[in-house]
């Protein structure tokens, strides 16, 4: 016993002053949620609307990239459960981490939903809504939003429309689909050329480039009455229209004598100036979301790549070295990143993201048809919308910015093209 | 006899506590005045150290790949090839002149056909070489690396790293905010079979679902043995590891 005391107190010193290391392990791997969504309960006269409501849920959770949507073949739903008298060791059992319960029912006013969302870990419900809306589709937008709102504790997506340019029989359409690519909305036609719609950000306009007046001209289409109204037209091409994230002002793209460079316009057709002078072709640009800066292409260096600027012009600066065809720059709502366009070395077109702060370029889409281009963020900055023809044709796809999680969500017989992601419902 | 025995016991214990006490005291006076440790370089920060995967470069100046695999196809998606020409357009026979879109042999004289078939040949073997590549790495690197970029370090702790690593998966639902801070320190107390005997958060995030995946990524890592050097040191004073986002 003594001895063991004795080696206990020699070896003391040398555990006590040895020093402990420490590694570090990072980048993980996000996992999405497994989330189970049994039958919503309907009275007969509602079952329709149920099951549209449930297929819509399900399908803009899947969208999402953080829930892991248990297949309902992996479970049994028993139907006396309820709504609120939850078994969730059963549910547990079959690995769902979360469970949304639904009830639908239709009268003289329309569609009421209830959702119920609970944590099966947990035991308890975390989530309560009831709402009133005209169709299934709204209430499962609503439930999606609320039950990503709770999880992320950011907002939803699912309220927010996608505008992309159609080709459709000979003309151009400005078509609105719902972020599940689903509900699509002829919102203006031209049998002109029509590019690039751009959204103001309370949602109420569009900005286009249209060529009804024989050159490329940016025009602004009121959501409202459908009315449109021409907003610049400076020398021979403008085009490329964004609206500043306050809504104050408008970056654009104009030649003038030749030289393509990046204007700016007060909202109200004021205080034309310009930004770039740089003999080679500057264009499209798009807005830091503090409004403070304008990330844009030019080929100023030989090919096209992406730059980056303040609002005043001041301080540009070239952002990405590789690839040689760097084209379509969106900033990240989040600021974070930009996204855009790139031509690889075997000449296929993919989406790739960079940081405006380091410059390192990260991959979106890769192996996925011949072009995936012109992304566009979502309005949380979760999501990339963009069109890929990875299923024969142009159709819109949306995508984590990580690029493991990309959903085709159209399956227009036309294509499609330009997408750009709405903003949140005022 | 016994009482002899209980009489000397107090006397023993003392004197092992003395001779404690002046080994103590050496090596606080050792470390006092600077002396380096005797255990080689157990002090040292360590190195961590990936397997770089062997083969070419990829050069600097292209566009990054990705490292995983692509995306699943949607279920409806077909091979991504050009759309036809005419779709709409019903079905022909061929013209007499008209070439067969398979890439026949060029017929003999037609030196012109030919070299333009054999251009865009050559053309599409190099994008399908190109395409074939998914991986690249490093001409000194090894057949067992996962890694493109290089660097040197401690074997173990990179195998150590590499297992945790693997395992270490977070729920997608943390918010892009909170990733944005979230870190915690656990201490491993490793076995010399490579088995975590203890886990101990020696730093919590703060974040219940964040601290909760950490114990499960250890849970499901298996760690390889330490180096005989290095089992005593892991079994006593442990591991310590650094989770980031």
């Amino acid at each position: 016993m003594n001895r063991l005391v004795a080696c206990a107190l020699a070896l003391l010193p040398a555990a006590a002053f040895a020093q402990r290391q420490y590694i570090d392990v990072g980048s993980p791997d996000f996992r999405p949620m497994a989330l189970a969504l049994p039958g919503f309960q309907a009275a007969p006269e509602a079952l329709a609307d149920a099951t549209d409501a449930l297929q819509t849920l399900r399908d803009d959770l899947a969208l999402t990239s953080v829930f892991e949507l248990l297949d309902p073949r992996s479970f049994l739903a028993d139907p006396r459960e309820g709504l609120s008298s939850i078994r969730f060791q059963r549910w547990a059992d079959v690995g769902a981490e979360g469970l949304v319960k639904g009830a639908i029912r239709r009268d003289s006013q329309g569609l009421a939903g209830e959702l119920h969302l609970y944590d099966v870990r947990a035991g308890r419900e975390v989530l309560y809504r009831v709402y009133r809306e005209k169709t299934a589709r709204s209430l499962a937008h609503r439930f999606a939003d609320d039950i990503t709102q709770y999880y992320t504790r950011e907002p939803g997506v699912f309220r927010t429309r996608v505008a992309v340019v159609r080709k459709s029989n000979g003309a151009r359409e400005i078509v609105a689909f719902d972020a599940d690519g689903k509900a699509s909305e002829v919102l203006y036609r031209d049998a002109t050329i029509l590019l690039l719609p751009t959204w103001r950000p309370d949602g109420a306009e569009i900005l286009f480039t249209s060529y009804r007046g024989g050159k490329p001209e940016i025009w602004a289409l009121r959501l409202a009455d459908r009315s449109t109204r021409l907003v610049v037209a400076l020398g021979e091409l403008s085009t490329g229209a964004v609206y500043s994230p306050d809504g104050r002002q408008i970056a654009f793209t104009a030649s003038v004598d030749g030289n393509s460079d990046i204007y700016l316009l007060n909202a109200d057709g004021s205080g034309l100036r310009r930004l770039t002078t740089d003999p080679g072709t500057d264009t499209s640009p798009t807005w830091s979301p503090d409004g403070r800066r304008l990330a844009f292409v030019s080929n100023r260096s030989g090919n096209p790549h992406i730059y980056v600027m303040n609002a005043d012009g001041t301080q540009q600066r070239r952002l990405t070295f590789q690839g040689t065809y760097n084209q379509t720059p969106r900033w990240s709502p989040r600021g974070d990143l930009i996204a855009f366009t790139a031509r690889d070395e075997r000449k296929v077109f993919d989406v790739f993201v960079v940081s405006p702060d380091t410059g390192k370029v990260a991959r979106v889409t890769q192996d996925q048809g011949l072009t995936n281009e012109e992304p566009s963020w979502a309005p949380n900055g979760r999501l990339l919308a963009f069109v890929s023809d990875r299923t024969g044709r142009p159709e819109l796809v949306i995508s984590n910015p990580a690029g493991d999680r990309q959903h085709v969500v159209t399956t227009d017989a036309d294509p499609l093209g330009n997408p750009s992601w709405g903003p949140m419902p005022q | 006899m016994q009482a002899f025995g209980e009489a000397q016991h107090p006397d023993r214990l003392w004197t092992v506590l003395a001779v404690s006490l002046v080994v103590h005291g050496a090596i606080l006076s050792l470390g006092v005045l600077g002396r380096p440790g005797p255990a080689g370089d157990l002090e040292q920060k360590p190195i961590i150290a990936k397997l770089v995967r062997f083969g070419e470069a990829r050069p600097e100046q292209w566009l990054p790949r990705r490292d995983v695999p692509a995306p699943e196809p949607a279920p409806a998606a077909a091979v991504p090839v050009p759309a036809p020409a005419a779709p709409a357009a019903p079905v022909a026979p061929p013209a007499a002149n008209a070439k067969p879109p398979q890439p026949h042999p060029a017929s003999p004289g037609n030196g012109k056909g030919s070299d333009a078939l054999e251009r865009a040949l050559s053309r599409v073997r190099k994008d399908q070489a190109l395409a074939a590549r998914e991986t690249w790495g490093d001409p000194s690197g090894s057949a067992e690396g996962t890694a493109t970029g290089a660097s040197e370090g401690d074997r173990y702790l990179a195998l150590v790293t590499q297992a945790l690593q693997s395992n270490y998966r977070l729920p997608a639902t943390i918010s892009e905010q909170e990733r944005l801070h979230l870190l915690a320190t656990v201490v491993l107390i490793i076995e010399p079979d490579g088995r975590v005997s203890k886990l101990r958060f020696e730093q919590h995030s703060g974040n219940d679902a964040f601290d909760q995946a950490l114990e499960r990524a250890v849970k499901q890592a298996r760690l390889p043995p330490p180096p005989p050097e290095l089992q005593q040191r892991y079994r006593t004073i442990g591991l310590g590891v650094h989770f980031r986002v």
